[in-house]
């Protein structure tokens, strides 16, 4: 049961990733481009959640915890940027 | 299927650095530049080496993304 619920999940997280990268390359305007790249680092970040579990290596979980902590600083400036300049 | 991964995610990395070049904005080419650290990363991490994705994760995508705007912004006048 537990198996195929991975394989659901890891299929969506693909279909995610391809919908992102979509949205990335159509993007009419910059603030659609910086939005699809946080949509990706999340889906990203469940990703390596689930590698970790499915390679029974809990290591990998520091880099989905470091990878979170760090990921929304470059949204942020960009954010930042797009509003009043750095 | 470990292999299958690491394809898209190359295939991936790719893409994100032909649109760098090819989209029309300077914004967009930053943007697209830590897309393709975060792949990177994601490929680093399923070729078994946690240490290189993070170190990629914080200063390939994070870091990098952050020098390229303040670059952005003391170069005043050649953003399009």
């Amino acid at each position: 049961m537990a198996e195929h619920l991975i394989v659901v999940a890891a299929v969506l997280i693909f279909l995610g990733i391809l919908l992102g990268v979509l949205r990335l390359v159509l993007g009419r305007t910059i603030v659609d481009r910086v939005i699809a790249v946080d949509m990706l680092t999340v889906v990203s970040i469940s990703l390596i959640a689930i590698y970790a579990h499915v390679a029974d290596r809990l290591i990998y979980l520091d880099v989905a915890l470091v990878y979170g902590v760090l990921s929304f600083l470059a949204v942020l400036a960009v954010a930042r940027y797009l509003e009043r300049g750095l | 299927m470990l292999e299958l991964m690491v394809f898209l995610l190359c295939g991936s990395i790719i893409v994100s650095g032909l649109l760098a070049i090819h989209l029309g904005s300077t914004m967009a080419a930053i943007v697209s530049a830590g897309l393709a650290g975060l792949f990177a990363a994601l490929c680093y991490l399923l070729l078994a080496a946690p240490d290189v994705a993070m170190t990629e994760a914080s200063i390939g995508s994070g870091l990098s993304t952050l020098i390229f705007l303040y670059a952005l912004r003391r170069t005043a006048g050649a953003e399009t």
